[in-house]
């Protein structure tokens, strides 16, 4: 039992306060994260009632029960969803990869996607998306690419692509699908850059410049869910040197 | 203690929290010099979002270019001695990254766990969602969202590109459904449109949009907000989707989590019907 409600029935209770008191009773998991609006309406009672009854009991508003009954659902036992903590280490988490990420080799890269040679950016699957991204992007800037979202095309073009050309490949498990490529991208001695976030990835030794994020390959039910902010991090990082190459300095 | 060339007009724009900050900063110039915003803010005890919101009112582009002037104005009072040859380049990259994390902070900040559930209610529900798709790069924004969402194993989730068809899906469409609008501006017209179409039918609006106030974020049920610098390369904009993609990374993560947790003790679930 939780010692909140305790001393609320305890207290000379309103009908409708009685009303308010049942329904945390029956559901304080969600009544600890719903807001005060939410909660009127499914009560079909009115905000200052509510607040009324959380002062009744001693505290200093709705978001003061709220905490309260967080902190003694978490006492008791209960497990309470913790986002905050969550948010903050995907903070951290994205800060990490900052770091991580040598600006000499940023540099060469963003160097590369601006040198007027022909430019290919792959991405498969999820990858796709920072692929795209990257390409648009580098498009308002006057430096048009090809974006190549199929594997197939992607084996194709590495036999008929001029001699000069530029291969920008997104790879978040980097794995020996794309070995292939890699191999004839070193034989014929065209620049590839790789971009994965498996620092074990048998493409590394293949590619002529890589960059690894901190990206976890996770899986839910079997399916991809790794969300590959760290891709985006990487490319927005190419864009702003880009962007500065461009402009002359930051804007 | 030194002082940054700030008009009248910009000190009688700032509120009493941001005098504050500002006086903060003069009397403790040097120890701020080499903090991240995160410090800066928590020692000042207000959130970096305040902070970030104060630097764009002193005309700089964030906690980053801030802290330069601070150190150029330090250089000028102190006769140029510290400055020291060859560290122009890195110094505008890492000053590059320092605005790209500061942003992301502030944007990380302003997600507020009330947002994060109501936005969980509706994935959980099996209300039809209708992803906006506006045009352009921040397309790739709802894209994500949509990919991720059907990663997740949510379905009945539709991106759409005609602002005609979906005129008519907000004419049509049953009224538990629910829209998402993502704006980098948050002043499109055809996005505001068809934000206030959705309202007038009594369907929820999710939205996206930037910090500043705009009539998206005012007109939605769930408003998640970020923190970017608009650009332009004549015409083409180039502003930064990654507080977006942030956004939404945030959101599916701490739902995956939601997910794994709400799956082991679930309490009859009876407060999805009634909202």
């Amino acid at each position: 039992m939780i010692p909140l409600f305790e001393r609320a029935r305890q207290l000379n209770l309103t009908q409708t306060e009685q009303e308010i008191l049942n329904y945390f009773e029956q559901n304080p998991s969600s009544a600890a994260y719903m807001s005060l609006q939410e909660l009127s309406r499914v009560l079909y009672t009115s905000n200052a009632t509510i607040v009324r009854f959380c002062q009744k009991l001693g505290l200093g508003g709705y978001n003061d029960f709220k905490y309260q009954l967080r902190r003694e659902l978490k006492e008791s036992g209960r497990e309470v969803l913790q986002f905050d903590d969550y948010i903050r280490r995907s903070i951290a988490l994205f800060q990490d990869n900052i770091v991580s990420i040598d600006l000499q080799t940023a540099e060469r890269i963003a160097a590369l996607l601006t040198s007027k040679r022909p430019l290919y950016i792959y991405g498969g699957n999820l990858s796709s998306l920072p692929a795209k991204y990257l390409q648009m992007v580098l498009n308002s800037l006057d430096y048009p690419s090809i974006l190549v979202e199929w594997d197939r095309l992607l084996t194709a073009l590495i036999n008929t692509v001029s001699d000069d050309a530029v291969l920008f490949i997104l790879s978040a498990h980097g794995n020996d699908r794309y070995l292939p490529v890699f191999r004839k991208a070193k034989a014929r001695n065209l620049t590839t850059i790789l971009i994965t976030c498996d620092p074990d990835s048998p493409l590394i030794p293949y590619s002529t410049i890589s960059i690894c994020t901190n990206d976890q390959n996770r899986e839910y039910r079997h399916t991809d869910v790794n969300s590959r902010i760290g891709f985006f991090t990487v490319i927005q990082i190419l864009i702003e040197l880009a962007a500065q190459g461009r402009t002359g300095g930051t804007p | 203690m030194i002082s940054l060339p700030l008009s009248d007009e910009v000190i009688k724009s700032l509120s009493r929290h941001e005098l504050n900050i500002l006086k903060y900063v003069y009397e403790h110039t040097e120890e701020i010099l080499d903090v991240s915003i995160q410090e800066f803010s928590s020692q000042v005890s207000y959130s970096s979002a305040t902070v970030l919101r104060f630097c764009r009112k002193l005309g700089y582009s964030g906690f980053a270019e801030f802290k330069y002037a601070l150190r150029a104005a330090k250089r000028e009072s102190s006769g140029g001695r510290e400055h020291s040859p060859g560290e122009g380049r890195p110094r505008s990259a890492d000053m590059m990254i320092d605005l790209l994390s500061s942003n992301i902070q502030a944007t990380a900040n302003l997600i507020q766990e009330e947002q994060l559930l109501q936005t969980f209610r509706l994935f959980d529900s099996s209300a039809p969602i209708y992803i906006w798709a506006p045009g352009g790069i921040t397309d790739t924004a709802g894209e994500y969202l949509e990919k991720l969402l059907f990663s997740v194993g949510r379905q009945g989730v539709y991106r759409i590109e005609s602002s005609r068809l979906f005129s008519h899906l907000m004419n049509t469409v049953p009224k538990d459904s629910a829209v998402v609008l993502i704006s980098t501006s948050g002043t499109f017209d055809t996005s505001i449109r068809l934000g206030k179409l959705a309202q007038m039918n009594g369907i929820p609006v999710f939205s996206i949009t930037p910090y500043t106030s705009n009539e998206i974020a005012d007109l939605s049920a769930v408003s998640f907000r970020f923190f970017t610098d608009q650009r332009e390369n004549l015409g083409a904009e180039y502003t930064s989707r990654l507080p977006i993609f942030f956004i939404i990374h945030t959101i599916i993560q701490c739902y995956l989590k939601y997910k794994e947790q709400t799956g082991l003790s679930r309490e009859g679930g009876s407060h999805d019907s009634s909202v």
